[in-house]
Parts: C-alpha cells; structure tokens; sequence
C-alpha cells in the first residue's frame, strides 16, 4: 500500500513539475529544488536579481499545491504587527482590525511570500523566525497555528542600500537557498522577450492545472516518506563526515582560492541543517524511484541546504555566495563514500 | 737404429735422383716450334704487397694444336717445393685446377694455380712465381717425339710484417697485415637490436601482467587495487571490501572523490576511461547496491568477485594508456546474476 502510494504522490509531483516548467521556462534546477521542499516541508529563500520569474514560480506553484497564498512586501518601514493586522476608519467611522497576510486565510495558508525579506528590520525578522519555526502565532488573545505554510522569501543579494542583514539565526530556519538566475539558452530568452503568453502573469498563471496535489495532506505524506526511504549505515558515515567537513574544513583538506581557511569558518552547518538537508536528499531519492538515499541525492541539495546556514568570518562576508559555492564543492571533492 | 738410417739414407737418395731426372727431362728436351701453342695468363691484380701466407692464382689457357698434345702427367704437381739454385725459394703450389676442352684442331687446356708465399724479409724483396715447362707429344711421328713449352714466370715483390727495425708489432699494425677479418658489426648490430626488442618485448609483458611494483606506473592506485581484489574472499564482505578498494583507486585517480554524477568530468579528465565507460556506470551501480541500499539483494559470490577484479585491471590498462579487453560478456552474466 505505501509503495503505491509514494508511487501515486511521485506521479502528483512529477506532474506538478512539468506544469510549473511551462510557466516558468529554464529553470528546471530550481523547481525541482521547491518540488523537494514543499515535500521536506521546509522554507525556501530565494536568491535573484529583479526581474527573474521568482514570484510567478511560487504563484504557479501555489497553484498546483492549493491552499492560501499570502504576500507581503518587505520595507524599511514594515513593522512585525503589519504581517498580523492592519487598523483602518470604517464606514461607520469606528476604528476596524482586519486580519493581516499571516492570518487571513487562517490555517489554510499554504504559501506565505515574503518579497524581499532583507529590506525588513529585525523586528519582522524575529516574528518570522517563531512563526517559520512552529508554524504558530500569538495574536488577539489567541494562539493561531498554520499546519500547511511553507514561507518563501526573496532577497537581491547586490543590493545592499537601506537593508538588514537577516542574521544566521532566521537563515538557518530556511531549509533552502535557491539562486534563481537568468536562463543562459537563447532560444528561452528570446521567446521570454517575443513570446506574448510571458506578458500576462496572471493569465500565464491560469493556465496552469490547478490542486495537483492536496495541501492539507502534504504534512503526513511527507512523515511517509521520510520513514519509507532508507539510509544506510555508509550513506550516515558519509553525511557526518561532510557535517564535520562544513566545522573543520582543513581537517579534510578543503581549500578555497585566496582565502585564509584557518579564519574563514565561524560556524558550520547547524544539526538542524543537516537534519534539513537529509530531509530534503530523501525526498530526492523518493522523486527518482530510489528507497535509498545515495551520495547523489545528497549532492543534489547539498549547496541549497548548506550554503546558507555557514557562519563566515566578516571580512568574508560580502563574497559568501561565491566562497559557500567553492568551499562546498571543495568539500564534495574531498569527503569519500565508501 | 740402423735401420732408420738406412731408410732415411734411401729416400734422400730417391729424391736427388728424382730431382736430377725432372732437370734433365726438361733440359733436354726440345723446344715445340713456334706456332703450335698459344697461351693466355690472368695473372694476380697486383704485384706488390704480398706477403707470408698470401695465396696467388694464375690462371692459364693454353690451346695446342694437334696432332700435338699435352702430357698431363708434365703439370705440375702441389707440394712440390721449389728450388733456385739448389735455395728453396719458399713460394709453393698449393692447389691445381684443370680441364680441357677438345677441339676439331686443336685441344685448350685451363690450368688454374695457386701459389701460397711462406717466405718472407726484412725489407720488401722481388720474387717470381715460377715458369713452368710443360711436354708435348707429337702423336704424327714415328718416333713419338716430345717437346717441351715453357710457361712463362711472373715477377712480384714480397713485402714484410712489419717495418724493418720495430722490435714491438703492436705499434706497427697495418690493415694489410695479417689475416683479413670478416666483417661483422652488421651482425652485431641486429643482435643488439633484437636482444634490445626481446627485452622490451618481456618488460611489456611483466608491465602488463602488473604484480609487482618495481617498474614506472606500476605502482599507480588501480595496480595496488586489483592485488588486494585479488586476495578478496568470496562473500558479501569480500565484495564490499573490493568495492571500496576500487572506489578509493578511482578516487585517488581522479583527485577528488568520484560519484556517478561526476563521471562525465573524470573522463573528460582522463580520456583513456572512456573506452570503459559502460563499465564504470555498471559498476557504480553495483556500489549502490552494495553500500546504499540496506534492503537490496545483495550481491555475493565468485562470479561478481571477478567482475570487480576484470574491471580493476580493465582501470589497471586504461591507467597505464592501454585499450583494455571488452568485458561485455562478462558484464551480461554478471548482471544476470544480481538480478
């Protein structure tokens, strides 16, 4: 029976793949990685300059998924109660509170977008931190719990005038970190110039099928496959020591160009991550027909789980994109299995 | 003892008087009238530069007119030592060749002889090779008269070993002196070349073979695996550990750790692997199942124990820039059997 379905729900989720990739062209890559992290259950931080397709991915994706889809637009100016509610004059000319993005569609929110979460101060970013991790929120009086959300932000990691840094700590509730760049084929950024179905979003979005898969039972399956697909005793050896290798880099003998390895590291990667990053290498291997995890599934995810969650020395910080990418595939290279 | 004496007395005297009767049979003799024989001498190429033991060939054809003819037994005869002036002259026939061809009038006769030199000088000094006579039998007479005709001598010079007054011959060796060598640096130059074929010939075969480590990249990571594979029991665990000694030799020669989602750059890498490159996926196939996944049948047993072991020295042969042999036959019933 669980055979059928994890075969039934892989069948749900290639197809909601196929669908997204028609909306959104040339990024296969990334939408692979949202398909194994809304089945992980994990929050997802994308990475891109403007312009780039980020929210008609998620707009599709919520799409197929079902459920709420609430966003918010981070500002200097926005203030953790904005996410909650908003106050205004009503026609009557009493005072009114209406709920805000968080809770308006109460626990049916599926998807909750938050643009441009490092133009948002730290305040909003602690709110985001509790409500990320136990998916629950205190508010009039009340206890508001939203079982199916998985947060997506975006931030433009160029741009650096009148944002905050989010710190390592809301980071590291984001299972993943996806870049979202500019497709390289010319044939798909022509047609995204010439083809007129790219103009309407809301239109392009329409056309996608819509409830591929059911919300509200993402949860459980997802605790399915967790508990159907297997790792072996040298597949565990093989994730601890690149667990290690993320704390003690030169142990292993990982080495990035033009960077003191001896200072680089402040913190590896947290259990949670790794935790996080088993999560989503299972449902991986449960996406390609396999009830093992493999190195390769691991690979697959290993930079989007990872990168994000590393604690680099100050001094390095404004080149983690291009230092997380190396060291990590450093650390691929260098850590063996078997 | 007397005896002796006695008989070397004889022979002495038998071989003066021999010596008396050859001289008066030719002196006596008279001379056949011109016009009868005709002669024709290829002398030696040269007249100089002889010395002790150098053999010289006269060639000679004489044509005689009937009804004379040659008395054979007046050839001369090898061995016989020659004398000038009762002195031995130290130049003696050493070989005769003779035929002769009849004609309707006349008879040619070929004598061909060789003259072998035992004397030699101090200094360079003339001699000749001697005239010889000789007789003629005039079969029209009565009588049955005989004639002699004399063949003619040769003069030549007789050089010595070596400069007068050198008391050591080494310091006065000539090319001209002693007997004359063959040649043979042909010879030794194709032993050398063929000893030198031979030894690359069993150095290639020891190379190939591949058990021991004292030759160049022999020692490279796949040679020490398929020795450790080799010694590998036939169980589950033997065929873990193979796989992890394969694993590490790809590792070690690719420099980084090889997956089966980075193989595309290894053999970009290495483009001698890409003659096995089925292999390799087949084999990384088979590490998943070995080590990856708990509930996979696992594979045991000799026939995928030498699977490993063919595909280490197929590595073995690509590390070392040979093609290796195909191992799809194997690879078929291998298959077969962890299925």
């Amino acid at each position: 029976m669980s055979d059928r379905l994890l075969a039934d729900w892989r069948q749900h989720a290639l197809t909601l793949e196929s669908e997204v990739n028609k909306v959104v062209v040339g990024q296969s890559n990334p939408i692979r990685l949202i398909t194994t992290a809304i089945f992980a259950r994990g929050h997802v931080l994308l990475e891109g300059d403007v312009g780039v397709g980020k929210t008609t991915l998620l707009r599709a994706f919520t799409r197929g998924i079902g459920g709420g889809y609430q966003r918010i637009e981070g500002t200097i100016d926005l203030m953790p109660n904005d996410l909650v509610y908003h106050t205004y004059l009503g026609e009557d000319g009493k005072p009114h509170v209406s709920a805000g993005p968080l809770l308006m569609s109460g626990e049916n929110l599926s998807v909750f977008f938050f643009n441009e979460i490092n133009r948002a101060r730290p305040q909003v970013h602690s709110l985001l931190l509790r409500v990320m991790a136990e998916r629950t929120l205190s508010a009039f009086n009340k206890e508001h719990a939203f079982p199916h959300m998985i947060v997506f932000a975006d931030r433009n990691q160029v741009e650096k005038e009148e944002t905050f840094e989010i710190p390592s700590a809301a980071r590291d509730r984001f299972m993943m970190e996806i870049p979202i760049v500019v497709p390289n084929d010319d044939a798909i950024m022509q047609g995204l110039m010439f083809d007129t179905k790219f103009h309407n979003v809301d239109a392009l979005v329409d056309t996608l099928k819509a409830d591929v898969l059911q919300f509200d039972q993402l949860n459980s399956f997802s605790g399915t496959i967790q508990n159907s697909v297997e790792a072996s005793p040298t597949l565990q050896k093989y994730a601890l020591n690149l667990w290690k290798a993320t704390r003690q880099p030169l142990d292993y003998g990982v080495k990035v160009s033009n960077v003191d390895m001896n200072r680089l590291v402040l913190a590896g990667a947290s259990p949670r991550g790794m935790s996080m990053m088993l999560r989503a290498a299972r449902v991986n291997a449960w996406l390609n027909e396999r009830t093992a995890v493999t190195p390769e599934d691991i690979h697959a995810v290993f930079h989007e789980t990872v990168a994000h969650r590393l604690v680099f020395s100050p001094v390095y910080e404004m080149r983690r994109t291009e230092i997380a990418r190396e060291m990590l595939t450093s650390i691929i290279n260098a850590v063996a299995a078997p | 003892m007397k005896k002796l004496l006695r008989t070397l007395l004889t022979l002495s005297s038998i071989t003066l008087l021999h010596h008396q009767a050859y001289a008066l049979e030719t002196d006596f003799l008279p001379d056949v009238k011109a016009g009868i024989v005709s002669i024709h001498i290829q002398e030696p190429e040269r007249d100089v530069g002889y010395t002790v033991g150098d053999v010289l060939t006269r060639e000679i054809t004489v044509t005689i007119k009937k009804p004379y003819v040659l008395v054979e037994e007046s050839l001369p005869i090898v061995g016989y030592e020659r004398r000038y002036k009762g002195q031995l002259i130290g130049i003696d026939l050493s070989k005769l060749d003779y035929s002769k061809e009849s004609a309707k009038d006349a008879t040619t006769h070929h004598i061909s002889l060789s003259y072998q030199v035992f004397t030699n000088n101090v200094v360079a000094k003339p001699a000749a090779l001697p005239g010889e006579y000789l007789r003629l039998l005039d079969t029209s007479s009565k009588d049955k008269k005989v004639y002699r005709y004399r063949i003619p001598s040769w003069n030549f010079s007789i050089s010595p070993i070596s400069v007068f007054g050198q008391v050591k011959i080494e310091q006065d060796m000539s090319g001209y002196r002693g007997p004359l060598l063959l040649d043979a640096s042909p010879l030794q130059t194709r032993l050398t070349v063929l000893l030198a074929v031979l030894a690359i010939a069993l150095l290639t075969l020891l190379y190939m073979l591949g058990k021991y480590t004292w030759l160049p990249r022999m020692g490279g990571p796949f040679a020490k695996a398929y020795r450790s594979i080799r010694k590998a029991p036939h169980t589950a665990e033997g065929i873990q550990g193979a796989a992890s000694h394969l694993h590490e030799a790809l590792n070690s020669s690719a420099g980084y750790s090889l997956f089966s989602n980075n193989l595309n750059a290894f053999l970009a890498k290495k483009p001698a692997f890409q003659h096995i490159q089925a292999e390799l996926a087949q084999f990384f196939e088979l590490s998943r199942q070995v080590f990856f996944e708990p509930n996979a049948d696992k594979p045991a047993g000799e026939q995928q124990l030498a699977w490993l072991a063919r595909f280490c020295k197929q590595c073995r042969d690509c590390e070392r820039g040979l093609i290796p042999d195909s191992l799809s036959t194997t690879r078929n019933s291998a298959t077969r059997k962890a299925a």
